[in-house]
């Protein structure tokens, strides 16, 4: 029996806009165990950002329970919150999200600041962090030096390189060309089958179908659960 | 706060900085002229204070003159002005009765007299008459040749000693010694010159002719004049005492009830503290002003630039949320940010000021002599107190800037283009 890293009950989230009350999520449980490799999939308006928010702990629900690793995140505070994002969560954005003036390695090393890792030593992990994404040239470049799948990789390396329990990875390849898009996808699979557990957000079925296990969304609501027998296959 | 922000909170500062060069400066022109201000307040204060300090030295701090005026001038004119003269018999009774006094002597004064020299006049020289020991005393310390002897003022000799002014004033760089000067009619060789005493204000002091007092009372006359009497304690802390003793005889000499006040002050050199107390006061009323007013504009210039800096970054502040960062390190980022332009700015003060004042200490005394107090170096506690005063601007400006971007929701932020 594999660990359960997520474990959610019956999560809403309500957003009051002015006098109307919009349902994000109505009621959601869901669990998802170590080394899954998960997509959530819907329309836009189904509810798959606000379900990647709350379980990226970015925002916490309305009503419902959230486990995370057994730990009851949803009545946590911001300061609880942040050391979970901190210390179990790597994110990995659609448009990389990565400090424009820093370098690479900079960049990855920033989650090892707020862990409160040593200079030398983030330093050393940063770096070979990002030799394993394959961007050991580019340690020292900035993000305006780099192509786009080159800054996706360092903000992959940035999610991995406190070793987090997932990563969570919202439209990864929406803003890369289908060759480098790819490229991306098989560094997920190779991440997924060294043991890593990994979250995908995504509209596009193509990248879905990367998953092991598909779950789509419709009106804040699990439309199916289902897993994939053939997640796509680099090798 | 853990060591690792620390170091990656300066990096961000200083890049913020770098990468907003002329922004940063004019953000933080405020406090360099804030900062400015406090530095050269305090640079001139504390050359007034050493000024002040050497006068008190040279005249000798441990000195009281029993005087028919009061230096500190904060009795009513008038009073002091209906008071009975000073008599000669007085001064030599109190002299010869007081037993605290290491030693005592018997002044006067007439202010703004003529000394000529040669065929030329000099104007506005106060002329003393005085008693042989006033030479013992660190006032009378000569620079060139000696004080009058007792025997030279008992035999009417007609010799004189000069001030430091009136030697610069009467002979530049001529030697003055063995030189006849006249003043109102009458002949004398000057034999010293004593030691520059005064320093800014109080060159008055030196500004003086001292004659034997009997040679004094020839000149001017001997009736209707109020004499002092110069006390050397003999160490400041035999001041009270001889000041209590000095007090009691004179009003028994001056035949004072016990119901009436004194009708004669016991003066200080110090008095001439309470008098440049005034005088700083009115430097720190207006140093203080231009401070507070020049730090409120630093204030809102940084806190104005830090909210543009926080709309700015707001994206980053989203990114750095989302991997971890709490609420309190965004604070202390933006807080330390403001703080770092703040010193930069008090830093940047610092180097100008000291090259100022280098400047106007070294060049202008050469001009005007009166400002030889001033020192070509800044004292170190305006490094301290300017270090210090920015910091806590840089605080004060951060804070609610920095508070809006700790409060920020980490997913409005990342949606932020």
């Amino acid at each position: 029996m594999k660990k359960k890293i997520i474990d959610i009950h019956n999560i809403a989230k309500i957003y009051q806009m002015g006098l109307e009350k919009v349902f994000a999520l109505r009621n959601i449980s869901l669990t998802i165990n170590e080394n899954e490799y998960v997509a959530i999939m819907g329309p836009s308006g189904s509810g798959k950002s606000t379900l990647m928010n709350i379980l990226g702990c970015l925002d916490t629900p309305t009503s419902g329970q959230y486990l995370f690793e057994e730990e009851d995140v949803s009545t946590m505070n911001d300061n609880e919150l942040a050391d979970i994002r901190n210390q179990k969560i790597g994110f990995v954005f659609q448009t990389f999200n990565l400090l424009p003036r820093a370098t690479s390695l900079k960049n990855v090393e920033l989650p090892l600041v707020y862990a409160g890792v040593p200079y030398n030593k983030r330093n050393e992990i940063a770096r070979n962090t990002l030799i394993n994404v394959g961007l050991g040239e580019r340690i020292d470049h900035k993000p305006n030096e780099l192509s786009g799948g080159q800054r996706q990789r360092v903000a992959i390396a940035r999610a991995l390189v406190t070793n987090p329990s997932i990563i969570l990875a919202d439209e990864p390849t929406g803003n890369l060309d289908t060759k480098t898009g790819i490229e991306i996808m098989k560094l997920f699979s190779d991440l997924w089958k060294k043991g890593n557990t990994i979250i995908l957000v995504t509209h596009e079925e193509d990248i879905a179908f990367n998953a092991q296990r598909i779950i789509r969304l419709r009106d804040g609501l699990i439309e199916s659960d289902e897993i994939n027998p053939n997640p796509t296959n680099y090798n | 706060m853990k060591i690792s922000e620390i170091r990656e909170n300066i990096v961000i500062a200083y890049s913020a900085m770098a990468s907003n060069k002329v922004r940063s400066a004019l953000a933080s022109l405020g406090v360099v002229i804030g900062i400015s201000t406090v530095i050269l307040m305090g640079w001139i204060l504390s050359g007034l204070q050493t000024a002040l300090d050497d006068t008190f030295k040279m005249m000798g701090v441990d000195v009281l003159y029993i005087d028919k005026w009061d230096w500190t001038g904060g009795k009513n004119w008038k009073d002091i002005k209906y008071r009975k003269n000073i008599t000669l018999d007085q001064v030599n009774e109190i002299r010869s009765k007081i037993q605290t006094a290491e030693l005592t002597f018997t002044s006067t004064e007439n202010w703004g007299q003529s000394v000529k020299y040669g065929n030329q006049n000099f104007n506005g020289i106060n002329i003393a008459g005085i008693t042989y020991e006033h030479g013992r005393t660190p006032a009378g310390e000569t620079l060139l040749g000696r004080y009058f002897t007792q025997f030279e003022q008992y035999n009417h000799s007609n010799v004189a000693v000069i001030g430091y002014k009136v030697y610069q004033t009467i002979f530049s760089n001529e030697d003055p010694l063995g030189k006849d000067i006249k003043i109102n009619g009458h002949k004398f060789i000057i034999i010293g010159v004593v030691k520059k005493q005064g320093t800014l204000m109080f060159d008055f002091v030196d500004n003086k002719v001292y004659l034997p007092l009997e040679q004094y009372f020839s000149t001017f006359g001997k009736y209707d004049i109020s004499l002092s009497v110069g006390i050397k304690a003999g160490g400041e802390e035999n001041i009270d005492k001889v000041r209590e003793e000095s007090r009691g005889l004179m009003r028994i000499i001056r035949n004072l009830k016990p119901h009436q006040e004194d009708d004669f002050s016991i003066n200080e050199t110090k008095a001439f503290e309470k008098q440049t107390a005034q005088l700083k006061l009115y430097v720190w009323g207006i140093g203080i002003g231009m401070t507070v007013l020049s730090f409120l504009v630093g204030i809102i210039g940084i806190m104005n630039i830090m909210f543009v800096s926080v709309t700015e970054r707001t994206k980053e502040i989203g990114i750095r949320k989302a991997i971890g960062a709490k609420k309190r390190s965004i604070l202390f980022q933006f807080i330390f940010e403001a703080a770092v332009l703040s010193l930069s700015g008090a830093f940047f003060s610092l180097i100008i000021c000291s090259g100022l004042v280098y400047l106007v200490a070294t060049i202008l005394p050469t001009m005007v002599p009166e400002t030889a107090f001033l020192k070509p170096f800044l004292p170190y506690q305006l490094f301290i107190i300017a270090s210090l005063v920015s910091i806590m601007v840089g605080v004060a400006a951060g804070f609610v800037p920095a508070q809006r971007a700790a409060n920020l929701d980490p997913i409005e932020a990342l949606r932020f283009e």
